[in-house]
């Protein structure tokens, strides 16, 4: 199913979230399932820490890896709710939730805009940049938004 | 016509003959004020209030069409027995064309029967009757000429209301009538092999399969998993009358009353990864390929398959409310891919029409809805026009074809149509058309001269590039670990 090109491609990521002080991210390999993610806890400047979990697509890089929060579970808004009721979200920043899970997806690139040239340590540096926003809005009630500006387009 | 006489009604096609081929005649026209209509009089008869009729008014007569090709096949039969022919019926009688001749028929029909003069009608039946008799006068439109060579005028008459009314009858050879305005200009026999795959079918990609059709191209395959919407119709080429029907469905049938040869397959999918093993199967079928959606995702799949392929691919796309265009020709590994255009143009690669209720969701969030934006359909089909003209280029490139005159024109990768100076855009101040002489205007083409991006992620050495970057060794990278357990 995966590529000889694609393969590579997972590994050299690997190398360069290593390589770039991402080492507590890390590209994975289910033998079981021949099946790809990428994971790890990002920690805030709070202390508290978040485990932000991409799901290799078979597409992968044509297709865009989506970014889950999958700890803490739920993840809560200011106001009590979950970060995953409000659906796809402009001021939250948020994409569809993960189908079974409920987990909330981060919307790092949306689909419109996201390339094959974009690499996963990008994709989670913009997750960094969503936690601390997200740590923002629990202490002020503010939207996301508010912290994160709406990237322009870039090569 | 309202009169039901054969000898008035043969005095009358004779006045109107004669007036449409401006001779004298042995009979003429005068308005009869007792009955309060025209009637047919000897040309002698002194009528001092004659109307004067002109030309114009010698199509008063209704038409039956009907295919030489389709006679041929079947003149043996006609040799042996009255033969019988649906006609469509049109404007209430006015037109009867062969309901076979095109794939969308009237749904009003009349039954003709089709005979040699002396032949006994039995057993074909209907209201037509279409009478062939040896002609030895020179050919006309209602002359068919038979396998033999031999020709035979046809007469045509109507029963109605009682009585028979004369029609007129014209034979068409259609394939050669359709080449005939295309001869000297494209090379219909070497169109007629090749093999278009056209991805979405909006107001553009369907007016590029249309244009393709009409100039000869003998096999287009469809991909659009989109039905038609009553908001479409007022750019696309599909009618109010279409509305719900899969735009696949649609064109196909609008192609094929263009080119009733041509070869159409038709694939109502979405343009995703899911489908991508049997989207790069079709790429691989085709010639060119015409990619008209508006959203990234699907371009940069088809992209990536016809770079694969080895493909070339045509882009076209209207930037948001139509206010210009764009069109990317990617000849794969020669010329920038789409992700090459991305890299280098990314403002432009991101503005882009959001015409349909699908676009609009793609990029809306459900506390920030998206308008579809209004765009007219004159502002696309300038766009549409050159990704037809390219297409055809790539189609003809190496022929002996007149078209490829053309080729040093076009030899640019890019290119930019602007429908007017939008309001907050890098255009808004473009100077009138009618004053500048160099500077950049509106309703120009202009391409653009972009470079391949050696380390293209689609097209290029990307890999390489950046395990150079990180100084990572693609040959000596470790096997990736397990994932973590979820009790860890």
């Amino acid at each position: 199913m995966w590529t000889l090109e694609q393969r590579q491609r997972l590994s050299l990521e690997n190398q360069i979230l290593i390589g770039e002080g991402f080492d507590q991210f890390q590209v994975y390999r289910d033998a079981t399932y021949d099946s790809y993610s990428a994971s790890g806890y990002a920690t805030a400047n709070s202390g508290r820490r978040y485990y932000l979990f991409i799901p290799i697509p078979t597409g992968y890089p044509y297709q865009r890896p989506p970014l889950y929060v999958t700890d803490p579970n739920p993840l809560l808004m200011y106001d009590g709710r979950a970060v995953s009721s409000v659906g796809v979200s402009h001021y939250m920043h948020t994409l569809t939730p993960h189908g079974t899970a409920g987990w909330p997806q981060i919307c790092h690139w949306r689909d419109a805009r996201w390339h094959s040239g974009i690499v996963l340590q990008k994709v989670f540096l913009k997750g960094l940049l969503w936690i601390e926003a997200y740590e923002q809005h629990l202490a002020t009630g503010r939207d996301i938004a508010d912290f994160l500006r709406t990237m322009a387009e870039t090569a | 016509m309202t009169t039901r006489d054969p000898q008035q009604q043969q005095m009358i096609r004779e006045a109107m003959k004669a007036i449409a081929e401006r001779k004298p005649g042995r009979t003429k026209l005068v308005y009869d004020k007792t009955k309060r209509t025209i009637v047919a009089v000897a040309e002698g008869t002194q009528a001092p209030r004659a109307l004067n009729i002109t030309a114009d008014d010698a199509d008063m007569f209704a038409v039956v069409t009907l295919s030489s090709q389709w006679m041929r096949d079947r003149w043996s039969d006609i040799q042996h027995g009255a033969l019988a022919v649906t006609l469509s019926k049109w404007d209430g009688g006015d037109a009867l064309t062969q309901a076979d001749l095109g794939v969308q028929p009237s749904c009003d029909r009349e039954t003709g029967t089709i005979l040699l003069e002396g032949q006994a009608k039995e057993p074909a039946a209907g209201s037509i009757e279409i009478v062939l008799a040896r002609g030895t006068g020179p050919a006309d439109a209602a002359t068919f000429v038979a396998p033999d060579g031999s020709g035979y005028r046809a007469s045509c008459w109507r029963e109605a209301d009682g009585g028979r009314e004369a029609i007129d009858v014209s034979f068409v050879d259609v394939q050669p009538e359709l080449a005939t305005r295309r001869s000297g200009i494209l090379e219909t026999n070497i169109l007629r092999d090749r093999t278009v795959l056209l991805v979405g079918l909006g107001t553009g990609g369907a007016h590029v399969a249309i244009e393709l059709a009409k100039c000869g191209v003998g096999h287009l395959i469809l991909i659009d998993r989109d039905r038609l919407s009553a908001g479409n119709v007022v750019r696309h080429p599909g009618g109010i009358s279409q509305v719900g029907r899969y735009k696949v469905n649609v064109l196909r049938d609008l192609i094929l009353e263009k080119n009733p040869e041509a070869d159409v397959s038709i694939h109502p999918v979405a343009v995703d990864y899911n489908n991508e093993d049997a989207i790069r199967a079709l790429v691989a079928r085709a010639d060119v390929v015409v990619c008209g959606t508006d959203n990234r995702p699907s371009k940069l799949l088809v992209n990536k398959l016809c770079v694969e392929a080895g493909v070339t691919a045509i882009y076209g796309g209207a930037f948001r409310r139509a206010y210009g265009g764009q069109v990317l020709r990617v000849r794969p590994k020669q010329s920038p891919c789409h992700q090459c255009f991305i890299s280098a143009m990314p403002a432009e690669a991101t503005d882009v029409e959001v015409s349909t209720e699908s676009d609009a969701d793609a990029i809306a969030y459900s506390d920030r809805p998206v308008a579809v934006e209004p765009g007219l359909s004159l502002d696309v089909l300038p766009i549409a026009n050159l990704v037809a003209k390219l297409a055809l280029l790539e189609l003809l490139a190496g022929e002996a074809s007149s078209l490829n005159i053309l080729q040093k024109d076009f030899d640019a990768p890019w290119y930019l149509w602007l429908n007017r100076p939008e309001p907050g855009t890098q255009y808004a101040s473009l100077p009138p058309l009618s004053e500048s002489s160099d500077e950049m205007t509106i309703h120009r083409w202009y391409g653009v001269y972009l470079e391949r991006e050696p380390e293209c992620s689609v097209c290029g050495d990307f890999l390489a590039a950046l395990a150079s970057h990180y100084g990572v060794d693609l040959a000596s990278m470790d096997d990736l670990p397990a994932p973590p357990r979820k009790d860890s």
